[in-house]
C-alpha cells in the first residue's frame, strides 16, 4: 500500500515537474519555433549545395566533373573543334578546344557532394540554392545543358569589366 | 535446451515496418504470454553494398557514401574514414584542420545524442521531449550548413583537409549556442530524464552485464552505460583528444542494475555535457590555418592497409583500408558499432515484455542503416 502510494506520489510530481515547463512555454513572449513554410522561407547560407547548374557558355568540356562524381550522374560528349572555326573563349580567358555537344546531368543520381564542382577549371559547374524542382516525370529531372549559347569570340570580351573595375 | 513448454510458444514479427523500429528491423519474438522467450533480429533490409561500392570509386568519393551510412552522425562517419586514408598516406594536417574537426565531430555527437534522447522518448510514449531535442538539434544543423551547404550529408572532412574553413564569425555564435543549449539539458532531465513513469519503465530492463558488453563487443555509450570506462577518444586518442580535458561519464545504476536502458540513456544525457565542454576549449584555443593547405592533389596512398578506429555517437568506428597503390581502394571494411551491439541482442533482451523490447531496441541506439552498410 505504501509502495503504491509513492508511485503515485512520484509520478504525479515528476509529471508535474514536466508539464510545468510546458505550461511555462506557452506564457512565454515568444517568436516561435517554425515558419510556415510554403509562403515563408527559412533563408539559405551563402554555401547552400542544392540543384546543379552548369554555364555551358564557360564549359570546356574537361570532363574533370565527371570523373570527380561518385554516381556518374555526369554525361558529357565532346569533339575536337575544325582549325578553320574561329577561336572561342570562356569568360575567364580560357580558350574552348572542345565543342561540347552533350552535357547532361541526372539530378535524380545526383547525391550533392559537390565534389564536381571544385575541379572545375573555369567555376562553370555551380551548386545553386535552388530546391524545389520536384516535377511529375522522373526523365525531366535530367537537363541537357548543352545548348548553343553565343561564346566569347575574344579572351578581351570578359577581361573589360574588370579592367574598368 | 528442453522446452517443455515449446507447445505454447508463439511466433511474431515485429517490423520491418513498426513505427517503433529505428528504421526497417525485424524482429522474430518466440513469446510465451507476453515474456519474450528469444528476440531474433533479422537484418539486412538496408544493405547497400557499401563496402563493395567503395572498391569502385575513388578515394574523395567514398567520403559521401560513409555520410550516408550513419546519417544522424555522418561528420563522424566521414572523420573515421579520413583519418585512416591519411594515416596510409602519412599527411599531417595542421592545428587549424584537427581543431575544427573536433568542434564539428562533437558538435555532431550532441545532434546525435538529441536525437537518441528524443526518439527515445518517443518510444516511450512522450511526445515533448522529442520536440525540445529537435528544436537544439535544428540550430546545430543550421551551423553545418552555414559551414559546407548542407544540413544532414556534408561530405565536409576532405582528405587532408576540409571543404571550406569555418565562416565569419560562426565561432562566436556555437559559443552562444552552447550558453544558450547548457542549461537547456536541465529541462531536458526534467521533462525526461528524472520523470518517474519513465524511470520505471527503463531502469531494470535490458540489463547488459559488464561481462556480456565486453564478450559481445559492445562500445559506445552501450558499453560505458553497463559501467565500464572505455572511450577510444581517451583510450586511443586520435586527432589530439589527449590535449582536452573531459570526463568519460559510465553508467551509475542509480534507480536499478548497473547497464539497464535508463544507464546508457543517462550516460548519453552526460556525454552531450561533456562534449559542450570540448567545444568550448577546441573554440578557445583555434589557431589560424589554411584549411586546404595538405589537401594532396592526387589521392593515391601507397600499397599497404591501416585499421583506423574513431569514437563515433554510437560507438567505436573502425575502417580497415587496404590499398594496392591505385586510386581506388582495394578493400574497405567497416567495422560498424551498431552491428555489435545488435549481435547481443539475444542475449540481454531474453525474457522481457513485449512492450520492453521497444524499451531495449530504442536504449541502444542503432541507425539501421549503418548497422546493414
Amino acid at each position: 500500500m505504501t509502495r503504491y502510494l509513492k508511485d503515485l506520489w512520484y509520478g504525479w510530481t515528476t509529471t508535474w515537474h514536466s508539464m510545468w515547463i510546458t505550461i511555462r512555454h506557452l506564457f512565454r513572449p515568444n517568436k516561435g519555433y517554425t515558419i510556415q513554410y510554403p509562403t515563408v522561407k527559412a533563408p539559405l547560407p551563402e554555401r547552400a549545395r542544392m540543384r546543379l547548374f552548369n554555364r555551358i557558355e564557360d564549359c570546356i568540356g574537361c570532363g574533370q566533373c565527371a570523373r570527380a562524381c561518385p554516381t556518374d550522374c555526369i554525361d558529357i560528349q565532346t569533339e575536337k573543334r575544325g582549325k578553320d572555326e574561329p577561336p572561342v573563349f570562356a569568360s575567364d580567358g580560357t580558350p574552348i578546344k572542345l565543342r561540347t555537344f552533350v552535357f547532361d546531368i541526372d539530378m535524380t543520381l545526383c547525391c550533392y557532394c559537390a565534389l564536381c564542382t571544385f575541379p572545375c577549371p573555369t567555376h562553370c559547374l555551380v551548386m545553386t540554392k535552388e530546391y524545389e524542382y520536384a516535377v511529375y516525370d522522373k526523365r525531366d529531372h535530367i537537363y541537357h545543358f548543352a545548348v548553343d549559347k553565343p561564346r566569347y569570340a575574344s579572351p578581351a570580351e570578359k577581361e573589360q569589366p574588370a579592367a574598368k573595375a | 535446451m528442453n522446452l517443455d513448454y515449446s507447445g505454447d510458444i508463439m511466433t511474431l514479427n515485429m517490423g520491418p515496418q513498426h513505427p517503433s523500429m529505428h528504421g526497417v528491423l525485424r524482429l522474430e519474438l518466440k513469446t510465451d504470454g507476453e515474456v519474450v522467450v528469444e528476440a531474433i533480429p533479422h537484418i539486412g533490409y538496408l544493405h547497400r553494398c557499401f563496402e563493395k561500392h567503395a572498391e569502385n570509386i575513388e578515394y574523395p568519393g567514398v567520403v559521401p557514401f560513409t555520410d550516408r551510412m550513419d546519417y544522424v552522425a555522418a561528420m563522424n562517419m566521414e572523420l573515421g574514414y579520413v583519418l585512416a586514408v591519411e594515416k596510409l598516406m602519412g599527411i599531417q594536417v595542421n592545428d587549424r584542420v584537427r581543431y575544427i574537426r573536433i568542434i564539428m565531430a562533437e558538435l555532431n555527437r550532441i545532434a546525435s545524442h538529441l536525437v537518441a534522447a528524443g526518439t527515445y522518448g518517443l518510444d516511450l510514449g512522450s511526445w515533448t521531449p522529442f520536440l525540445h531535442c529537435f528544436r537544439d538539434r535544428e540550430k546545430i544543423l543550421d551551423f553545418f550548413e552555414e559551414t559546407c551547404g548542407a544540413r544532414l550529408l556534408y561530405n565536409y572532412n576532405w582528405i587532408g583537409g576540409l571543404m571550406f574553413d569555418l565562416p565569419e564569425g560562426l565561432e562566436r555564435r556555437i559559443i552562444e549556442f552552447l550558453d544558450y543549449f547548457e542549461p537547456l539539458v536541465e529541462d531536458l532531465n526534467r521533462l525526461l530524464s528524472y520523470n518517474y513513469i519513465f524511470i520505471k519503465r527503463t531502469a531494470s530492463v535490458g540489463i547488459i552485464p559488464p561481462e556480456v558488453a565486453v564478450s559481445y563487443g559492445i562500445t559506445g555509450p552501450n558499453l560505458r552505460g553497463s559501467g565500464i570506462k572505455f572511450d577510444v577518444r581517451r583510450n586511443e586518442p586520435y586527432l589530439g583528444y589527449e590535449e582536452f580535458d573531459f570526463e568519460v561519464p559510465v553508467g551509475k545504476g542509480e534507480f536499478g542494475p548497473v547497464g539497464s536502458c535508463y544507464d546508457r540513456y543517462m550516460v548519453r544525457i552526460w556525454e552531450v555535457l561533456q562534449s559542450c565542454r570540448i567545444i568550448r576549449q577546441a573554440i578557445a584555443k583555434l589557431p589560424p590555418g589554411d584549411v586546404h593547405a595538405t589537401i594532396p592533389k592526387r589521392v593515391k596512398p601507397p600499397v599497404g592497409e591501416v585499421y583506423m578506429r574513431t569514437e563515433c555517437p554510437r560507438g567505436e568506428l573502425g575502417y580497415y583500408i587496404v590499398s594496392d597503390g591505385t586510386s581506388k581502394p582495394y578493400r574497405v571494411k567497416v567495422k560498424s558499432p551498431c552491428f555489435t551491439v545488435m549481435s547481443g541482442f539475444r542475449e540481454y533482451s531474453r525474457g522481457a515484455m513485449i512492450a520492453d523490447i521497444v524499451a531495449i531496441v530504442g536504449s541502444v541506439d542503432i541507425v539501421l542503416v549503418e548497422l546493414d552498410r
